[in-house]
């Protein structure tokens, strides 16, 4: 258990010259801070927000590439007993106009007293920052350094109540950016003395990330774990990871990391766009633990990863978690070869939701793979969709309660009251029990996952919508596994508003896919144009997401693969 | 156009999947949507292959790689030769 009052004063705590943060960006380009020196910088920025009209209970939005000083300026934050939020940074595919929308409806909800933005924020994006009257825009660099080496009084972390909001953690997407989930210092002081405890955590580990901050993930346990157990931290930008994975090897060999957190297509992502021949070029030795988290977890990702580096067994583990609960709900257990899978009947499982395990390997069963077993304190409960407690041995929503639980999305009662029952969190995610484990068999009613990252298939139809030639409220975003990716790729499905459209789509297909990559950032793999009336409609005339799905793997038997 | 450009265009084509799409030096990739950041990794170990250079992490954005005349702009500017 981690006995500070508060994450200030877990980070006043932590010795003035052990290494904290080192902040990667090539082999000879890399900058590493001590405790010290991350607490100087933040207090110093602290001061600056201080001169700046942040005040305690004060909102802030922080918008800044992965850095060290994005990080100091949450601590920052923090110290003054504000309240941080990141938030992803604008890519340079997205559309000024609506990220601007996107951050004037979050910083209206948080009712933020200030947007922080770092100092070579691009000029051309400045068009994406919108504020409300009441909201400052601060330059971390200019604003917040004016007094460099000065350091401002802060009043020390005995001032904060470990019951007061600590942050406010953001899930991707328009829509997504509605939920901002409250924690308190307690309970991410709870989460991360769970998680400290079953993974061991001591004084030889060195966490590696190239998670962004704005993700649980990254922000939990890749920045709040190392912080409050005092361990250090290796991270890249996930934009240098993405473009050179092999670099993920590079950095756990030079710097002899011990654990890291990746979504699932991360596995197959590195060893296959890194030439066999050099696979044998790096000694990942020193890793004790990859947890595969955030996405459905799949035995064959992890397997190619173990075989492609000569992964020990045991390093390769497996964990339920979101941001609702701070972090991790589950964990494998560490000091098995890895998390188990099992194999279970296909038939009552697609018809009645039942789970008939079968021996290892029947052919024709389905398989699926643990995200291990509760944390201290976590409980979960399989729900029907009536809401009722499942049969044990049946499929169901995933709901928990935990002491690390949050006490509701920020400013929005309507959606807290939504995602609770009597006081257990229904995450939308389904999922079964079997002999204390907990097998994640889908994911949040309509919610893809793309390479970890949430994506609200409502974002891109609504956008795909707009377009003239298709017809509005016509249009189906879906997730479709790719095997050779290890995550979903997005197709959209929508009716043309003519039959006679459907003659020369080139076009037609090219402007879906640049206004919702202008829209939202992220590519769509696949445009599916159909004729009038091809989408199946609920009762309610709604466009029925899983009767459409349905219609086009048997139209379209390339989209079969699972999903 | 220099043949290291026109070869990468029937890289992009390849991965693409379509032969016939129409793309020239100029055409964006990234940030029209025809190619997702995950593909982003085989453009520039092509984009290092072609021009004999080796690229380092951290010094390339994705808008960098938008089209094949900002690729090859890149290389120039941040590769190093290859040792």
């Amino acid at each position: 258990m981690l006995e500070f009052a508060n994450l200030v004063a877990a980070l006043e705590a932590a010795p003035q010259n052990a290494e904290f943060v080192t902040f990667w960006v090539d082999e000879d380009e890399r900058e590493t801070v001590t405790f010290g020196e991350f607490r100087q910088r933040s207090s110093i920025q602290a001061g600056g927000l201080q001169e700046q009209g942040v005040s305690p209970g004060d909102r802030v939005v922080i918008i800044m590439p992965q850095a060290i000083t994005a990080m100091t300026a949450f601590a920052a934050t923090m110290m003054l007993r504000a309240v941080p939020a990141f938030l992803a940074y604008p890519n340079f595919k997205i559309d000024p106009a609506k990220y601007r929308s996107g951050l004037m409806g979050v910083t209206a909800n948080l009712g933020a007293k200030a947007v922080v933005i770092d100092e070579d924020f691009p000029e051309e994006m400045l068009a994406c920052i919108a504020l409300g009257p009441d909201t400052k825009l601060i330059r971390a660099g200019n604003d917040l350094s004016t007094r460099l080496g000065i350091r401002v009084p802060v009043e020390g972390s005995d001032a904060i109540d470990p019951k007061s909001l600590a942050f406010i953690q953001h899930s991707a997407g328009t829509t997504g950016l509605q939920k901002g989930v409250a924690l308190t210092h307690a309970a991410v002081l709870r989460q991360i003395g769970h998680l400290a405890e079953v993974l061991r955590i001591g004084s030889r580990d060195r966490i590696y990330s190239w998670l962004p901050l704005y993700h649980d993930m990254g922000l939990i346990a890749c920045f709040m774990l190392p912080m409050l157990c005092h361990v250090p931290v290796v991270m890249q930008s996930s934009i240098d990871w993405v473009m050179q994975p092999q670099s993920l090897l590079q950095v756990i060999s030079k710097t002899k990391c011990t654990v890291g957190w990746m979504p699932n297509f991360a596995f197959q992502f590195v060893p296959r766009r890194t030439p066999q021949k050099r696979w044998a070029h790096y000694d990942l030795s020193s890793l004790r633990l990859m947890i595969n988290c955030s996405e459905p977890v799949r035995a064959s990702s992890m397997n190619e990863f173990q075989n492609a580096f000569g992964i020990r067994q045991g390093v390769l583990q497996s964990s339920y978690a979101m941001a609702e609960n701070v972090f991790a709900v589950t964990q494998s257990d560490i000091d098995a070869a890895g998390p188990r899978t099992v194999w279970v009947d296909a038939q009552p499982f697609r018809s009645a939701h039942r789970v008939v395990p079968l021996a290892q390997d029947t052919a024709g069963a389905l398989s699926f793979t643990s995200s291990g077993r509760l944390l201290a304190n976590q409980q979960i409960r399989i729900m029907r969709h009536s809401g009722e407690g499942a049969r044990p041995d049946s499929v169901g929503e995933i709901a928990i309660r935990s002491d690390c639980l949050f006490k509701g999305y920020y400013n929005r009662p309507d959606l807290t009251a939504q995602a609770f029952a009597d006081g257990w969190y229904r995450t939308g995610d389904l999922g079964f029990l079997l002999e204390g484990e907990l097998y994640v068999v889908g994911r949040k009613k309509d919610l893809l996952i793309v390479g970890g990252e949430n994506i609200y298939p409502q974002d891109i139809e609504e956008i795909v919508g707009t377009h003239t030639s298709i017809h509005d409220g016509r249009v189906i975003a879906l997730g479709v596994y790719n095997p050779d990716l290890g995550t979903q790729d997005i197709v959209v499905v929508a009716e043309v508003e003519r039959a006679e459209l459907l003659n020369d789509t080139a076009e037609l297909e090219q402007q879906i896919r640049s206004s919702v990559v202008a829209g939202l950032g992220f590519a769509v793999k696949s445009i599916i144009l159909k004729p009038p009336k091809w989408i199946v409609k609920s009762t309610a005339g709604k466009a029925a997401r899983s009767a459409t799905k349905e219609k086009l793997m048997q139209e379209h038997p390339e989209f079969a693969g699972e999903s | 156009m220099p043949s290291e450009a026109q070869e990468m265009i029937e890289h992009i084509l390849q991965l693409l999947g379509k032969p016939a799409a129409k793309i020239d030096e100029n055409t964006p990739l990234i940030s029209s949507g025809l190619i997702d950041s995950m593909a982003l990794v085989d453009l520039l170990v092509k984009l290092e292959e072609l021009t004999h250079r080796r690229i380092p992490p951290g010094k390339v954005q994705p808008k960098d790689m938008d089209t094949v005349a900002k690729m090859f702009e890149t290389a120039e500017r941040v590769g190093k030769p290859r040792g």
